[in-house]
């Protein structure tokens, strides 16, 4: 493996070795704190526009596995490792993760201190980087000079309608760069489930005459969606029973009138606590979150917190209080992450079952 | 609830053997401590002189016994303790409460027991009653029987088809899966584990030999709170005994998916069972990882609990102590120390691999089958803990060869078909052989089926060996080097390698620095920016482990346990360390056994858990400049390599290197002194005896007696004798004393020796003084006049007091035989009739 190197904009140069493919590539740096499932991270289109440290000190043990995509063509920017594994493990022992990122264009890093990157990405905060070949004043200067999009939504949802039919209840998924761990929750509840664009109208919603509707999970800040998205959610929420995650959770706040803060540093991990409010269960569940609902902004006449981050403080769920509809800031999907509240989507499947 | 109970009976896990060491001892202290905090009064039963939480509890409330139902109920009903606490006791304790149970006795004293309901108790013990429940709640279990009867176990075999494995129900020693291939297999191992078998039942089910071993070890509190704190990945297949196993931690080979259902299963079963505190559920999981059983249950401290504290930094035990008096996991507090103090439900993230290679005792007892299967056979266990898998692999088994010199041996004389023999019915060199496999070129895919062992650990072979070729063609060079170092090979084997001496290759990695930089051991994976105690080293960008302080002392832990002096050696580690804090030093300890109790993060102030092998000492030194290193016992290669470089070193017992002086070589009397400057004080006269008798070696005597069978004038001759011996030859310490006597003739002196850990240990129950304390003060120069003139030893004492080594030929299948001092694995002291 050829000597790359990882360099951020604060002028630090980590030397490693490249895998996967070979490109040069910007991103905004994130760490992922989770033990397992490298597959599941880096297809998750939340990653888009970013470079993903693994802390998990090996990745590429168990190969590519056809169950494990969150979805198909991953967009995230890189991938920097303290060590892969060339491993294949699928029926045609034809696809390790080293190949697939090549396939996507996907450049890795390994043989990086991940540990010291992670406590100093703790100290600066978010912060730009890029994997190149020669760390010069060109590399930086290029660096210093990328502009990530803010239309990561945009770029990564379905731009075309799509079934996934099934006899049960009929769910409309709104698509901000969903995860396929959402689909698969919905098809084992038999769900009938039509994906729509992230731009479709209340009127695009109300005339499949859903059951449910679902704001999907997704990639970048909720603030660069344009109203109309708001406006879609606050008509939607008063007709039909509505269930949002991660970037759907921030949207949904934000159409009641809550604000939204920006991490100084994004939590991408499966071992925080998080209490459930209403019963005081301890969960834990993956969470990714680089945007949060500020406290003190919810309007307390129109929403109630329902689940709490106990390490961070961060809120992690909100439920309307006079219409049916609730999100969660945390991937409730697993894949990966534990099932703990998977139940959550038992709960929407119930409030589908009470309308009228 | 919890206001109620105010005083708890521990149960203690006895002797050392084949299925538990010291880490049993180890949770018990720390469970003692956390109970103290609450407030709380411990009573501690235990007969095992080499325990540390004996030390922790107020003599009134430390009860040198051994472990029965008859003992148990005596203190039950003397002193009415409100619980009682079977989770550091291992399988001898969960039996004795359910005999307590079963008859009784704690309803009738309103005892409660903490940890593991009345009713699970039942079950956990017993395979059958187990698997039942299980299968009632949907939980994955594989099809077995019951037997009580050798026809009806040849019928159920035939049901099922062999191979069957056979388990004994509510064994009286730990033992788990026999494996029968054959019907005259079958039959054998039913008769063995009849006979183990408290109720006379074996349980005969499906073979699930080959399938992969995975291990999960959680908490659970009153509410039904739950943490997962590890998942153990054993890299042998199941036919061979986790114990004996291969085990790395975190799980290298699963999926999200499959790991994610193991932990709802073994969450669901907590569940279902109400426990509280740790649970450690075993799995066995096909390898293409389309199914998995449950295979056993054990809610209390082990093995694989202890391995998960320490690889994870959680302190697994002291949490548990809190969660027994229905404290919420919410609101645990934990000792300032710990990294992530604000909550014990963090759930541990790893950013380091961890390895454990187990160790057997073939060394010391040659005539023992040596293959490995669904008994245990090791005695201890040894980590690797680095940033990649090499790094942890090269580690572990760096520390589990018995050379002090790190090397590994070759394996290179043996014949391809015994290659082939050893791949299918592995011998305890194991790893070494797969090593030797692949150096032949045996494939990735042939290993695979021939071991059952997952391909990614062939890779991760492979690459060591690549790795290995590449630093033999490279001497001296600093790629090569930083490769080496990188991966985890040692300076002693990189010296070997290159031909040269170990200060060379030092010389260039300092010149290139090259230098160890240390990593926390925390659950965090760097999200939390505290640091911990413990940390392990590699060779990345960032230090984190600085210069403690400048009054530091080095203390080398003896590393995983084998026969002979070793478990001793870990408690006189302990209160070595807690001596040391005492008299205003900074402590470090170097230690790789994850049951060690000295390794237990409150006792010192910083735990490296690296090797204890010349180079890796010499990386601590470098950052620590320690006043002093303090070594336990006697390690003649590293600490004439270390005073060679000019390192102050103290050797405890001192005088270790200084000679036996023997006349004789048997003695039946031994008179064991301190030596202090002027003053020589007696400390116990005692029979020597060998476990079956007279003595005739003095490697036989594993057994002492007080009082010893001396009228006053011999005793007073001896005395006598000995001061004045002492008085003309030069010791420090303590030592030995021996005299043979046959009845009424005068003793005759056979010689002197030190006085061994083992015997040190049984000084301390015995007089109530801890010399290992008072030893540590010698080498500091703190022993003074007015200290010793305190200790009131009185060796006309009349009090009865034995303690005898025990051996684990019974595990080893061996016939009962003479054992050695070098054979003990543990002992049992007894204040009783003998």
């Amino acid at each position: 493996m050829a000597q790359r190197f990882l360099i951020l904009e604060d002028g630090s140069i980590y030397p490693g070795q490249g895998f996967g493919a070979g490109a040069t590539t910007t991103g905004e740096i994130v760490f992922n704190t989770s033990m397992l499932g490298y597959q599941e991270i880096v297809t998750n289109q939340i990653y888009h526009n970013q470079i993903i440290v693994f802390s998990q000190p090996i990745v590429g043990s168990i190969g590519i596995a056809h169950d494990a995509y969150e979805s198909i063509l991953p967009t995230a920017k890189g991938m920097v490792v303290r060590d892969v594994t060339d491993i294949s493990k699928n029926r045609q022992r034809s696809l390790s993760l080293d190949q697939f990122l090549k396939q996507h264009n996907i450049p890795g890093i390994s043989g990086i201190d991940t540990r010291h990157l992670i406590r100093q990405i703790n100290q600066t905060g978010t912060i730009k980087g890029s994997i190149v070949d020669v760390a010069d004043d060109h590399a930086f200067d290029q660096l210093h000079a990328t502009v990530l999009t803010n239309q990561q939504v945009a770029q990564v949802a379905t731009p075309r309608p799509y079934p996934n039919p099934n006899q049960g209840y009929n769910v409309v998924v709104i698509d901000f760069g969903l995860k396929h761990g959402i689909l698969r929750q919905l098809s084992k509840r038999d769900c009938n489930v039509t994906v729509l664009p992230w731009d479709a109208s209340a009127q695009d919603v109300i005339n499949l005459d859903p059951d449910g509707v679902l704001l999907s999970t997704g990639p970048g800040s909720p603030l660069d969606l344009p109203e109309s998205v708001l406006d879609m959610i606050r008509t939607i929420q008063e007709r039909i029973p509505l269930f949002a995650i991660g970037l759907g959770h921030e949207l949904f706040a934000l159409a009641n009138g809550s604000e939204i803060t920006k991490l100084k540093l994004s939590h991408q991990g499966a071992n925080h606590p998080i209490r459930k409010i209403i019963t005081n269960e301890i969960i834990y569940a993956m969470e990714s979150e680089e945007y949060v609902v500020d406290p003190d902004t919810i309007n307390r006449d129109r929403l109630i917190t329902t689940y709490l981050d106990l390490i961070d403080g961060s809120i992690q769920g909100l439920r309307h209080r006079d219409y049916p509809a609730f999100s969660v800031q945390f991937f409730p999907d697993g894949a990966p992450g534990p099932n703990d509240s998977v139940d959550i989507f038992d709960e929407f499947i119930e409030i589908m079952g009470t309308r009228e | 609830m919890a206001t109620e109970i105010q005083k708890i009976l521990i149960i203690g896990g006895g002797p050392t053997e084949i299925g538990h060491e010291t880490e049993l001892d180890a949770a018990c202290v720390q469970i003692i401590q956390a109970l103290k905090k609450y407030g709380i009064r411990s009573l501690l039963i235990d007969n095992n002189p080499f325990s540390a939480a004996l030390e922790d509890v107020q003599p009134a409330n430390m009860f040198i016994q051994a472990v029965t139902a008859d003992n148990v109920q005596r203190i039950i009903e003397k002193e009415h303790p409100d619980a009682i606490l079977a989770t550091v006791g291992g399988v001898t304790a969960i039996s004795v409460i359910q005999e307590l149970q079963e008859n009784g006795v704690l309803a009738d004293n309103e005892v409660q027991t903490l940890g593991i309901p009345a009713d699970a108790m039942m079950d956990i013990n017993n395979p059958d009653r187990l698997n039942d429940v299980m299968r009632n709640v949907g939980m994955p279990v594989i099809a077995s029987e019951t037997v009580g009867t050798l026809d009806e176990a040849i019928n159920v075999a035939n049901k099922i088809g062999y191979p069957v494995i056979v388990k004994p129900i509510a064994p009286r020693i730990d033992t788990n899966r026999m494996l029968c291939e054959t019907e005259a297999d079958m039959i054998s191992a039913v008769s063995r584990g009849l006979s183990w078998s408290r109720f006379k039942q074996c349980v005969i089910e499906q073979s699930i030999v080959g399938y992969k071993e995975i291990e999960l070890v959680s908490m659970r509190d009153t509410m039904g709170t739950q943490v997962l704190v590890a998942g153990l990945e054993n890299i042998d297949p199941i036919g061979i005994h986790s114990g004996d196993s291969m085990v790395v931690t975190p799980t290298l080979t699963l999926s999200n998916a499959e790991y994610e259902a193991l932990r709802d299963t073994a969450f669901a079963i907590n569940n279902q069972f109400r426990f509280t505190g740790v649970v450690h559920t075993h799995f066995a999981l096909r390898a293409d990882g389309e199914s998995f059983y449950v295979t056993k249950v054990t809610p209390y401290n082990d093995r694989g609990t202890s391995l998960a504290a320490t690889a994870t930094g959680y302190p697994i035990a002291y949490v548990a102590a809190s969660l027994y008096l229905n404290q919420k996991l919410t609101d645990v507090h934990l000792p300032d120390i710990y990294h992530f103090k604000q909550t014990a439900l963090l759930e541990p993230s790893l950013d380091h691999v961890v390895v454990r290679i187990p160790l057997w005792p073939f060394e010391d007892v040659t005539n023992a089958d040596q293959h490995l299967g669904t008994v245990m056979k090791s005695v201890g266990s040894t980590i690797g803990v680095g940033r990649s898998a090499e790094e942890a692999i090269l580690k572990a088994l760096r520390s589990s060869q018995f050379s002090p010199q790190d090397e590994l041996p070759s394996m290179s004389n043996l014949t391809d078909t015994q290659i082939i023999s050893q791949l299918i019915h592995p011998l305890s060199n194991r790893i070494l052989v797969l090593l030797e496999a692949l150096r032949r070129g045996y494939q990735v895919d042939e290993l695979n089926e021939l071991t059952k062992i997952d391909p990614f650990y062939f890779v991760k072979f492979k690459h060591i060996l690549d790795i290995e070729e590449d630093i033999r063609m490279h001497p001296m060079t600093i790629d090569a080097l930083h490769e080496g170092r990188y991966y985890g090979f040692g300076d002693g084997m990189i010296a070997r390698m290159w031909q040269t001496d170990i200060d060379q290759v030092r010389q260039l990695g300092r010149n290139n620095q090259i230098s160890p930089t240390y990593k926390g051991i925390e659950p965090s994976a760097g999200e939390l920016q505290d640091l911990p105690t413990a940390y392990y080293s590699t060779f990345e960008l960032e230090n984190e482990s600085e210069q403690l302080s400048d009054k530091t002392i080095l203390v080398l832990g003896r590393g995983g346990n084998q026969l002979g002096p070793n478990a001793s050696a870990d408690y006189f580690t302990t209160e070595m360390l807690k001596q040391l804090r005492k008299s205003g030093y900074q402590t470090v300890i170097m230690n790789t056994n994850p049951n060690a109790g000295s390794l237990t993060a409150t006792l010192s102030d910083k735990q490296i858990i690296d090797p204890v092998q010349l180079g890796d000492i010499m990386n601590v030194i470098g950052i620590e400049h320690p006043v002093k290193i303090f070594v336990p016992g006697n390690r003649h290669y590293l600490t004439r390599e270390l005073r060679r470089r000019d390192y102050s070193i103290s050797i405890l017992p001192p005088d270790q290197e200084k000679r036996s002086e023997l006349l004789n070589d048997h003695a039946n009397i031994g008179l064991d002194l301190f030596v202090a400057e002027d003053h020589i004080v007696p400390i116990l006269a005692s029979d020597l005896r060998s476990d079956q008798g007279i003595a005739t070696t003095l490697d036989q005597i594993t057994l002492m007696r007080t009082p010893a069978t001396l009228t006053d004038q011999q005793l007073d001759k001896i005395l006598a004798h000995a001061k004045e011996y002492l008085g003309a030859h030069k010791r420090t310490g303590m030592v030995q004393m021996l005299y043979t006597t046959n009845g009424k003739q005068a003793p005759q002196f056979a010689g002197v020796r030190p006085t061994r850990l083992t015997t040190i240990a049984y000084l301390n129950k015995v007089t109530g003084i801890n010399w290992v304390r008072m030893l540590v003060r010698q080498a500091l120069g703190e022993l003074d006049e007015d200290l010793i003139a305190k200790w009131a030893v009185d060796i006309y004492s009349d009090r009865r007091s034995q303690v005898r080594g025990t051996f684990p030929f019974k595990q080893l299948q061996l016939p009962d035989q003479l054992g050695l001092t070098t054979q003990e694995v543990g002992a049992r002291i007894s204040f009783e009739t003998f």
